[in-house]
């Protein structure tokens, strides 16, 4: 685990976080790659559970709404939300509409790294994937249950 | 959504705004004006944000003024419907803005500042007679329903709209004439972002609205007038466009809309749908 694995894990016990706040919190973290399909199908999964359900919406909330140098925060969390409104419960969709607000401000998110890149457009370009999907009742039913098709049959292989 | 208590969220909305509107000649940080935004829509209200304005000491300053009004733009646009509400009471404030320079301002923001301040109140006038628009002026389909029901109003509503679009252009070429070679020029491209925003909502609804009401009146003469109109729009909107699309710092902010060289036909249903 490196230093800030380490340190993560600290302020996960001293915050008195959830398990599945945990789980959230790994997949939306700083490091330089992507969250782990695993991990957010395991976070899709538990948001059927209401308490989880509140719990994950509440740091992915927050990290959304975190600042320009943690952009990858910004990033992943959106990340994240994306799946979970694939593959998650009905309740995500209809929470997602409900603050819309907090991604569709976020297509004008800007930041400049130390190295004057400028690494906001990731940001940006998923913001407006996902605001547009928000909109479209009938591409994000197609979508969702294409997801669960593709799933079933998933299942159907792995009994055989 | 706020997960701040509201002691807190208050305290972090002055930051905001003082932040977004500080003295200095730079955009105003869209992650301060984000604040404000998604305040409006976790507290219902706006209040705050005009009352934050007004302690301000924004008045003393071109530059502060004119980011101010930047600020206002936007959250009438993204932000919560409560605040075109709060906004039309508070056009007595806006006004005094334009009195605040005198002459064109030792930057030159003075007479940016006077149109801008008549860009916006005309904008809060014309939600207070459609109060069924958003500030974005998304296009949603049942409002093109309701008004061809009734033509007579449709033809109200669309040619109100297209007065607003000439005030946005015609603000949008004052500030390109603006420009000084001696800066970057960031304060006063940070007022194009919202205008290409907003011109092009604009823009998609009376397309999509001319267009229903083509379908359904047979009277395609008594809308010629609207037609013209539209097709002089589409080209002044086809060059702002193009010269936003040269300004690299809008550009790395924004995606600039592009239309196609020619009007797409209203009458003629086949053609493609706008993106």
């Amino acid at each position: 685990m490196s230093g800030k694995g380490v340190l993560r894990s600290v302020k996960n016990y001293a915050k008195g976080y959830s398990d599945i706040q945990i789980k959230v919190r790994e997949a939306t973290s700083n490091d330089s790659w992507g969250p782990s399909g695993t991990l957010m199908n395991e976070i899709a999964n538990a948001t059927h559970n209401p308490q989880d359900f509140l719990e994950i919406m509440d740091m992915i909330d927050k990290r959304l709404n975190d600042k320009g140098k943690n952009w990858r925060h910004v990033f992943k969390a959106l990340t994240v939300l994306d799946y979970c409104l694939h593959v998650g419960s009905e309740n995500v969709v209809l929470y997602a509409k409900e603050n819309a607000y907090v991604v569709k401000t976020l297509r004008e998110f800007q930041h400049i790294d130390d190295g004057g890149r400028d690494v906001g457009g990731n940001v940006r370009q998923k913001a407006k994937d996902i605001s547009s999907l928000l909109m479209d009742d009938a591409r994000l039913k197609e979508e969702r249950s294409s997801r669960t098709q593709m799933r079933d049959r998933m299942a159907g292989v792995d009994n055989i | 959504m706020s997960y701040l208590s509201s002691d807190k969220a208050e305290a972090e909305l002055a930051q905001s705004i003082k932040k977004a509107t500080s003295p200095d000649e730079t955009a105003p940080k869209q992650k301060h004006i984000r604040r404000c935004i998604v305040y409006t829509w976790d507290h219902h209200s706006s209040a705050l944000i005009w009352s934050g304005l007004k302690v301000q000491p924004i008045l003393a300053d071109e530059v502060q003024t004119f980011k101010a009004l930047i600020m206002v733009h936007k959250i009438l646009k993204d932000g919560h419907p409560v605040v075109l509400k709060d906004g039309l009471r508070e056009t007595a404030w806006i006004e005094t803005c334009s009195r605040s320079v005198a002459g064109d301002g030792s930057r030159g923001y003075g007479s940016l500042i006077r149109n801008y301040v008549e860009l916006l109140l005309h904008k809060l006038n014309y939600h207070r007679q459609h109060p069924e628009f958003n500030g974005t002026f998304e296009y949603e389909e049942y409002i093109s329903l309701k008004n061809i029901d009734d033509p007579n109003e449709g033809y109200e509503t669309i040619s109100d709209l297209m007065s607003l679009q000439d005030r946005i252009d015609s603000f949008q070429k004052r500030v390109f004439a603006h420009f000084r070679p001696s800066s970057n020029n960031e304060c006063r491209i940070a007022a194009l972002v919202p205008l290409v925003e907003e011109s092009y909502g604009i823009y998609k609804f009376i397309t999509s609205m001319l267009r229903a009401m083509h379908r359904r009146t047979d009277a395609v003469d008594a809308l010629s007038e609207l037609r013209a109109r539209y097709n002089s729009q589409h080209y002044a909107l086809l060059r702002f466009y193009y010269e936003c699309s040269n300004l690299r710092y809008l550009t790395s902010l924004i995606s600039v809309p592009k239309l196609p060289q020619d009007p797409p036909s209203l009458i003629d249903s086949d053609t493609p749908s706008l993106p």
